[in-house]
C-alpha cells in the first residue's frame, strides 16, 4: 500500500506502511527507522517503531509536519526492506503459567501439546512497547491463536511468556496485563542502567526452550 | 535537605521528562502539566531541566532543613499557607504543608538548586512502571529525605508570575486537538459528534492517563494493530468510553486515536478532576502551531 503519514498531534507524525503482522512490513519499518536516522533530517528528534507503522517525533521550533513528510516521502519505494539476519536467542522458559491449563483446554490440546507448539518455532521480534521492555513476537502456530483474556490481572509477574491472538510476549516488568500466562523466564529483558536498556529489538529472533 | 514529613495522595519527583527512549517500552514522564512546572523552576530561577516535585490531589508536607526559596504553581492549594506562583524565601525548619489541591488536581514544588536525585536514562523523573528515577523508584514516602541540587540560572524572581500568563485550572474544559492519526478507524462522522459531547471526567485517572465518559454517545471503532502513541492521544475503547493519554502513557497502543491533544492544551488535561466536562475541538495544525508559539513566548520572557 502506499504509506500513509497522518499527524500525531502537532509534534510528531505516524507513518503507516501496512495493516497486517508480517516480517516484510517490519523489514521495510525497520529500513526506514534506519534511513531517517542518518542522515536524520534536520528537526526529527526521535522515532519509534512497532510491526507495521512508525512514529517520527519533531522539534516544532526547527522544522515542521510538512517537512518531515516530505523528508519520509522521499524515502517511499527507495528502501531495502531486507531483515538483518542475526543469532537466534534462546528464552530458556518454565512453561508453568497460571493460564496453561485454560489454554489447553480453550485449544482442545494437552497442556504438553501447547508447550510444544510454543516452543516448537523461530519467532520474530515485532516490537518493544506498551511498558518498558516488553517484547511483543510473533506469529504463534494457527492451533494456538486464542483471544485475550476477558478481564485483564492487575498484576502480571516480570519474565510472564505469554500469548494473544496471533502474538506472544514476554512481560519484562511486574505490570498489569491481559494476555494468557503460560511461562515464566528469568532472562532479564529491561535494565534501567544498562545500554541499551532492553535485552531484544526489533528485528531479533528468539526461540523458546523449555526448562525440563 | 527536604523531609518528607508526609506524602500526600501521590507526589513524585518529575523534570521535563525522558523523550526518546520509547523504543524501548519506556514512556517520555515529566510534569504532566509542563507549564506550571516551567514556571515554578523560572520562578526559584532554576535552570528549565531542574527537578520538582509534583504533587496530586492533596499535596504532601516537607521540611526545609536549611533555608532556601521554594515556589509553588499549578493546581490551586487553598490551604498551604503561602501565595502560589511566586518565589519565597523559607528559614531552616520550615514545613510546609501544602494541604488539598483544587481547583486543578496537580501542584508543582520547585526549590532553588532542584531536587539532587541521580539522572537515569536522561532524566530525574520517576518512571512508576519501571520502578527507576525520582531519586527512589517509586512515589515519595514519609520519612524521605531530599537533596537539594546546584542547577541554578538566575536570582529567583522578585515578582509574582503575571495572571495574564497563567492557564485555567477549572473546568468546563475546552481541550484543542488535531484528528487522528488513526482517521480510518471511524466513521467520517464521528470527530463532530465527539466534539459535540461534553466528555465526563471520571475518577480513572492517573499519570497514565483519564478515562472519560461520552454520556449519549457510543463511538464505533473498528480494531487496529498497534501503533506507537504518544501524550495527548484519545483513544477510543471497545466499550465506546475515551481514554487520553499522559506523560506516563504505555508507549504503544492498539485502540484507535481518534484526535490528539495539542501541546499547548496538555496541561489542561493535566488539571481536569473527576465530574469534570471536556469538550474537544479541531484547531488544525497551524493554529496549534500559534498557540505553542504564544506559549513558548511567554516561557522565553522567562528566560
Amino acid at each position: 500500500m502506499t504509506w500513509r503519514v497522518a499527524a500525531a498531534g502537532d509534534r510528531a507524525l505516524l507513518v503507516t506502511l501496512g495493516e497486517t503482522i508480517d516480517s516484510s512490513l517490519l523489514g521495510l519499518v525497520l529500513a526506514l527507522d534506519r534511513a531517517l536516522s542518518d542522515p536524520r533530517p534536520a528537526g526529527l528528534l526521535s522515532s519509534v517503531p512497532a510491526y507495521a507503522s512508525l512514529l517520527c517525533r519533531f522539534d516544532p521550533a526547527i522544522t515542521d509536519a510538512a517537512r518531515v513528510e516530505d523528508a519520509i516521502r522521499r524515502l517511499e519505494g527507495h528502501l531495502d526492506a531486507s531483515m538483518p539476519t542475526g543469532p537466534v536467542t534462546d528464552v530458556p522458559t518454565r512453561y508453568d503459567g497460571p493460564d496453561l491449563e485454560e489454554v489447553a483446554r480453550k485449544t482442545n490440546l494437552t497442556p504438553a501439546d501447547v508447550i510444544d507448539a510454543h516452543a516448537s518455532r523461530e519467532y520474530l521480534v515485532y516490537c518493544i512497547g506498551f511498558a518498558p521492555g516488553f517484547t511483543y513476537c510473533g506469529t504463534l502456530p494457527d492451533e494456538l491463536v486464542i483471544p485475550r483474556l476477558a478481564s485483564p490481572r492487575v498484576r502480571v509477574p516480570a519474565g510472564s511468556v505469554a500469548i494473544a491472538g496471533r502474538q506472544t510476549g514476554i512481560y519484562a516488568l511486574a505490570s498489569p496485563g491481559g494476555w494468557n500466562l503460560i511461562g515464566r523466564t528469568d532472562l532479564r529483558l529491561f535494565e534501567a542502567g544498562a545500554t541499551p536498556p532492553v535485552r531484544f529489538k526489533p528485528g531479533d529472533r528468539i526461540r523458546f526452550v523449555p526448562n525440563r | 535537605m527536604i523531609e518528607v514529613v508526609d506524602p500526600g495522595r501521590y507526589t513524585s519527583i518529575q523534570d521535563r521528562g525522558r523523550p526518546g527512549f520509547e523504543r524501548f517500552g519506556i514512556p517520555p514522564g515529566g510534569a504532566v502539566d509542563w507549564f506550571a512546572a516551567s514556571i515554578a523552576n523560572h520562578l526559584v530561577g532554576n535552570e528549565p531541566d531542574a527537578a520538582l516535585i509534583e504533587a496530586t490531589m492533596s499535596g504532601p508536607t516537607l521540611r526545609f532543613q536549611s533555608e532556601t526559596t521554594i515556589a509553588v504553581t499549578g493546581g490551586h492549594c487553598p490551604d498551604a499557607g503561602c501565595p502560589s506562583w511566586r518565589a519565597h524565601r523559607v528559614d531552616a525548619g520550615f514545613a510546609l504543608d501544602l494541604g488539598r489541591v483544587s481547583p486543578g488536581l496537580r501542584s508543582y514544588i520547585a526549590v532553588r538548586g532542584g531536587i539532587d536525585v541521580p539522572v537515569v536514562l536522561g532524566s530525574r523523573s520517576l518512571c512508576a512502571i519501571g520502578a527507576f528515577g525520582g531519586g527512589v523508584g517509586r512515589p515519595l514516602q514519609k520519612g524521605d529525605r531530599l537533596a537539594i541540587g546546584a542547577t541554578v540560572s538566575s536570582p529567583a524572581v522578585s515578582e509574582p508570575w503575571p495572571e495574564s500568563h497563567r492557564l485555567p485550572i477549572r473546568g468546563p474544559w475546552e481541550v484543542r486537538v488535531v484528528p487522528g492519526p488513526h482517521p480510518d478507524a471511524f466513521d467520517p462522522p464521528a470527530f463532530q459528534r465527539l466534539s459535540a459531547t461534553a466528555c465526563l471526567v471520571t475518577p480513572a485517572l492517573d499519570r497514565m492517563g483519564i478515562r472519560l465518559d461520552t454520556p449519549g454517545l457510543r463511538l464505533a471503532a473498528t480494531e487496529i494493530l498497534t501503533t506507537p502513541i504518544i501524550a495527548g492521544a484519545i483513544q477510543v475503547t471497545p466499550s465506546g468510553g475515551l481514554i487520553a493519554l499522559l506523560a506516563d502513557h504505555p508507549t504503544t497502543g492498539g485502540y484507535p486515536v481518534i484526535a490528539s491533544v495539542i501541546t499547548a492544551d496538555l496541561p489542561l488535561l493535566a488539571q481536569a478532576r473527576p465530574g469534570d466536562t471536556v469538550r474537544f475541538r479541531d484547531v488544525g495544525l497551524a493554529e496549534a502551531a500559534r498557540l505553542w508559539r504564544r506559549l513558548s513566548g511567554w516561557l522565553d520572557l522567562s528566560a
